[in-house]
């Protein structure tokens, strides 16, 4: 049973702190060893989900939604309005789409999500967090300073366009719509999804390039 | 908690590196982690204890090592914590009791599959109305407590607006504890200039999601 003490857990953190080896993945491979033997996973199981995140669940998952977002008017209300019966309906339902928000870019307002507390993320659409997203400097400056986090990802905005900065720090989880490339009006929505980087749905990128 | 997890607006940091590689993994055992905290976790434990427990983890740790450690060190704590193994069952890979299960071996098809169930509802219902309406003007709470909580240090004691409501969520500082409950919860509104003062430029915002307990009126 969960002791739920905060006084227990700092001391096995300390415990843990001096007796864990050191390397990480020693530490992960410590883990797995007792976890097999307890009975509580198949090592063979961990390959597949490996597999699975690294194949099939990314941000090409995510550029799919924007891309039909561009193409399917009908589809970019729904998404608006809820967003996880939006990406559902894609048979992309998974770890964090529950209660996901889809929020877009204009010409006047340019969206970008944080989690300040921890590292909240929407993994069903966008797969694995890149690490800048975790670090202390992406997470501390993000919400105090964000047009210079975007000047470091080379996105330079003008003073009258609004920063909506979204601290992702509740089960709310955002997935940002960019602006559509101007000239990729008669481009597929399979065309058009190779143009949506994953920094683009997380608010860290802007204007989408063509023929990259 | 003001702990060190509580990054927002700290200053003293450095840039981001954006010239990261793209691949989802840059470590073998970053994904053996990710995997293994989709297939296993201590019976009686909820999220919000979860990242309590993460969030106690000493601060040159928090700080210094890579994020999947966290998570393993993280869910080796809880597991010590609810009884899952021991600290002597860890070091040596070898468990002095028998298996407490036997879990199926998953195929692609089956993580997949696995994969959409987890899309979790962490609405709850209550029997309480709202108290806050949209566009209504708020002040959060001015100070924290002890235990864990999602309203961030930054934004204690700032006036902001209600800019949406998503009915009655599972309370973290609550369920932390081991003790559900729900309220409201709405998303906030805080202007740049209100949060960091005159010199942030006045079209830019950060918005929270937020528990009816952390607001009052203004």
């Amino acid at each position: 049973m969960a002791s739920f003490d905060q006084k227990k857990i700092t001391e096995i953190h300390q415990h843990l702190h001096s007796h864990l080896p050191s390397d990480s993945a020693l530490r992960v491979k410590a883990l797995e060893t007792i976890l097999v033997e307890k009975g509580m996973v198949k090592s063979e199981s961990i390959d597949r989900w490996v597999e699975v995140y690294a194949d099939d669940i990314g941000p090409k998952r995510g550029a799919h939604v924007v891309a039909r977002a561009w193409t399917d008017p009908a589809f970019k209300e729904r998404l608006l309005a809820d967003a996880a019966s939006a990406v559902d309906e894609m048979g992309y339902k998974g770890p964090a789409s529950g209660h996901l928000k889809a929020v877009e870019n204009t010409d006047d307002i340019h969206n970008v999500v944080v989690c300040t507390l921890c590292s909240c993320y929407p993994f069903a659409i966008l797969g694995m967090a890149p690490n800048w997203y975790k670090t202390a400097a992406y997470r501390a400056r993000v919400v105090r300073e964000p047009r210079a986090v975007l000047e470091e990802f080379g996105v330079t905005l003008g003073e009258d366009v609004g920063v909506h900065v979204w601290d992702s720090t509740a089960e709310l989880r955002y997935i940002v719509i960019p602006q559509q490339p101007a000239g990729t009006d008669g481009m597929s929505a399979e065309e058009l999804a190779a143009l949506v980087t994953r920094n683009s749905m997380i608010g860290t990128d802007r204007d989408l390039k063509v023929g990259a | 908690m003001d702990g060190i997890h509580d990054l927002g607006g700290k200053l003293g940091y450095g840039s981001v590196d954006v010239n990261e590689p793209e691949e989802p993994f840059h470590y073998d055992y970053e994904g053996r982690m990710w995997a293994m905290s989709r297939i296993a976790k201590a019976p009686d434990i909820n999220i919000d204890w979860w990242r309590h427990v993460r969030e106690l983890i000493q601060e040159d740790d928090y700080l210094n090592r890579p994020y999947f450690d966290s998570w393993a060190q993280t869910t080796i704590a809880t597991m010590i914590d609810s009884k899952v193994f021991t600290t002597d069952e860890l070091a040596s890979g070898v468990s002095a009791t028998p298996p407490l299960a036997d879990v199926l071996e998953v195929d692609y098809e089956g993580v997949l599959q696995q994969n959409a169930e987890i899309a979790f509802d962490f609405s709850r219902p209550v029997d309480t109305e709202p108290t806050f309406s949209v566009s209504q003007t708020v002040v959060t709470n001015k100070e924290g407590h002890s235990g864990h909580t999602r309203l961030p240090e930054y934004a204690r004691g700032k006036t902001g607006v209600i800019h949406s409501y998503h009915n009655a969520h599972c309370f973290p500082d609550d369920y932390a504890k081991g003790k559900p409950s729900a309220q409201h919860l709405y998303t906030v509104a805080f202007t740049a200039t209100e949060l960091w003062g005159a010199d942030a430029n006045p079209n830019d915002r950060v918005t929270l999601e937020l528990w009816e307990d952390y607001l009052a009126p203004k």
